[in-house]
């Protein structure tokens, strides 16, 4: 299968106190890959250095096998990108941003357009600044999905939205990937973006790439343990975290291990919440 | 159409282990019958909550066994299967489920004798409960 968008060794310093990078990610047709991490992780600069928004101090960042910051521009008819906040939209109304956006993009598709306006409920002829947050996020999708580009990027869609209308986004991107052969990255805080929509997780912790995990993988390595004896004190194998007499592990092999070896009794084992998982590898990453 | 399949995020069977004897027994019991289109991988991904990673294994899996079968462009269907892969698809759930229930009684210290108490213990109720019908 061939990367879509190839990522090696990326390195951006922002400031003293802030360094994104090293990050390698790859991203291949056919995927959902979700960016999580707290807030000021990064997020959205890894996206802005996507889109050539921003320069890399180190690294090499490729599009359908184009550099991003080379002479050949091809690649930008072949990505769409959501940011965060939409610059100069204020003084338009929705139906002269479809007029703005939709020449630009020789896939655009009316009909979707059309389709997400009705299913959201927007109205066209009010100006961007004069819509709610949530309303703005939802003109935004409809004047980006219809583009109708192999690899689709968004950063925060719907953090305004209302649970209904978060739901509904759920099933219009699930919708539009089945239609052909596409991508999406998503940076996104929301539960039910990241269970529902995501293969792949690729957790950032304050500009430290953590890493990128299939979904599956990440949650069959942890599990949650009740314990009948004390714990002894010192860190077991595979230990991430303890409360009275709960256990979670994030290598439950060695950690079981470890409990026959030393006569521990556990009578209880279960699942551990992608929510709490993500967490986890989040608050590790700032001891370490 | 939503599967009536539930995942057990607690079980220590893998989950693509989980979908593949889950649609083996909705498709042996009759439940979903041949022709009966399935969701693409996508979107059973979004309603398990899983990747299509493991989807597709699944999937893949399925088709392996001839449960399942694509053809290009019109997605996902079940299969015409022989009743001597249904039968052999019933009893063997019929076993994974009083091994699984075996396991279980272990777990909580009950010996193998006991165990077998309580299990003709179950079968005389259902004898006498059913002769009242």
């Amino acid at each position: 299968m061939k990367t879509w968008l190839e990522i090696n060794d990326l390195q951006k310093k922002i400031d003293d106190d802030f360094q994104l990078g090293p990050i390698d990610l790859h991203i291949d047709p056919g995927t959902i890959t979700a960016l999580v991490g707290n807030n000021g992780s990064g997020k959205s600069t890894l996206l802005k250095l996507i889109m050539n928004l921003a320069n890399p101090d180190m690294g090499n960042i490729k599009v359908f096998d184009k550099f991003v910051y080379g002479q050949d521009e091809s690649w930008k008819n072949q990505i769409a990108y959501l940011p965060q906040t939409r610059i100069g939209w204020n003084a338009y109304t929705g139906n002269t941003l479809k007029g703005l956006t939709s020449p630009l993009y020789p896939n655009w598709d009316d009909a979707l357009f059309t389709k997400i306006v009705e299913l959201f409920d927007i109205p066209l002829n009010k100006r961007y600044r004069k819509l709610s947050q949530g309303i703005q996020q939802k003109l935004s999708l409809a004047l980006t999905i219809p583009r109708n580009t192999p690899l689709l990027i968004l950063d925060e869609p719907t953090s305004f939205m209302d649970i209904p209308s978060k739901k509904q986004f759920i099933d219009l991107l699930v919708d539009w990937i089945d239609q052909d052969e596409r991508a999406i990255v998503i940076a996104s805080h929301q539960t039910g973006d990241i269970k529902k929509l995501s293969d792949y997780l690729c957790v950032l912790q304050n500009g430290r790439h953590v890493g990128t995990f299939e979904k599956e993988t990440l949650t069959e390595r942890y599990a949650r343990y009740w314990i009948s004896d004390t714990l002894p004190e010192s860190t077991i194998p595979g230990e991430v975290s303890r409360e009275n007499h709960q256990l979670i592990s994030n290598n439950p092999a060695t950690t079981e291990k470890f409990f026959t070896e030393n006569d521990i009794a556990w009578n209880n084992r279960s699942a551990v919440d992608l929510e709490d998982i993500v967490t986890y590898l989040v608050n590790k990453g700032k001891e370490g | 159409m939503e599967l009536p399949i539930r995942l057990s995020k607690d079980s220590r069977e893998p989950i693509y282990h989980q979908i593949v004897n889950q649609l083996k027994a909705l498709i042996a019991g009759g439940q979903l019958v041949a022709g009966t289109p399935l969701p693409s991988i996508r979107v059973l991904s979004k309603d398990l909550e899983i990747s299509i990673i493991t989807t597709r294994r699944a999937y893949q899996d399925l088709e392996h066994q001839g449960f399942i079968r694509t053809s290009q462009g019109k997605g996902t269907f079940v299969a015409e299967i022989e009743d001597a892969t249904k039968q052999q698809v019933k009893i063997s759930s019929v076993y994974q489920t009083i091994e699984k229930a075996v396991d279980t009684a272990v777990q909580y210290d009950y010996s193998l004798d006991q165990i077998e108490e309580i299990f003709q213990e179950v079968i005389r109720s259902q004898r006498s409960s059913r002769k009242g019908d």
